[in-house]
């Protein structure tokens, strides 16, 4: 909150209190509908295309257009982790190979 | 009863690292989620990382609105009133109307007599 606010911008502690009671509100409105959504679909796991498209379907529309590139940012991300650890793998299983060649000559 | 101090690490931020370049806590986003309702059984490892972003979008969009009213009674600090005030204000924060009312609303049950 105090990021958003100027420097010498005083929040009570009762104004953050609310905060975090409407914050946790806000994910469990948001999180029923994505539910719902998962249900009818004969889904059993809440992913993040759900969570975006309910919060467009709830009036975040706002929110949904920067969360959807936010996650294929992410997907890329992991998709690149995976595969450099992959990588990593295989290497280090390819030096083993090598060693126990040398092993054996 | 929901206490300010179960959740009082959502705003405490993610210095110490554990949450990664995250603002909100991932873990306590996973426990609220979870608790939102049986129907809540399994949820991918993405999701936890776009709600901390959407939280970080909201709080965001709450403060602003919140602050305005604060400016606009001539105050530097923001008080919980101000908050009730942006909701009330705000078609989209209806769902948050119940929660920030001080008082609960009156129902007129001479209908259901």
């Amino acid at each position: 909150m105090k990021q958003i606010l100027p420097p010498k911008a005083k929040i009570s502690k009762e104004a953050k209190e609310t905060m975090q009671e409407c914050v946790s509100e806000f994910i469990s409105f948001v999180i029923s509908e994505a539910s719902y959504k998962c249900k009818r679909e004969m889904r059993k796991t809440i992913n993040g295309d759900d969570v975006c498209w309910a919060l467009a379907t709830l009036g975040f529309d706002d929110y949904a257009s920067p969360l959807i590139r936010y996650l294929y940012k992410y997907r890329e991300l992991e998709g690149d982790k995976a595969a450099a650890n992959q990588d990593k793998g295989i290497a280090d299983h390819d030096s083993n190979i090598e060693d126990s060649n040398l092993d054996r000559y | 009863m929901r206490q300010a101090g179960t959740y009082s690490g959502i705003l405490s931020g993610g210095i110490s690292g554990k949450t990664g370049p995250h603002l909100l806590p991932l873990a306590r986003i996973k426990k609220i989620m979870k608790k939102s309702g049986e129907a809540v059984k399994m949820i991918s490892g993405e999701s936890p990382i776009v709600f901390s972003k959407a939280c970080e979008l909201f709080i965001k969009e709450l403060t602003q609105r919140s602050w305005m009213v604060t400016m606009q009674s001539k105050r530097r600090t923001l008080n919980k009133e101000d908050v009730a005030s942006a909701v009330m204000a705000t078609d989209l924060f209806d769902f948050l109307v119940n929660l920030v009312s001080e008082s609960p609303l009156e129902m007129d049950t001479s209908k259901y007599s």
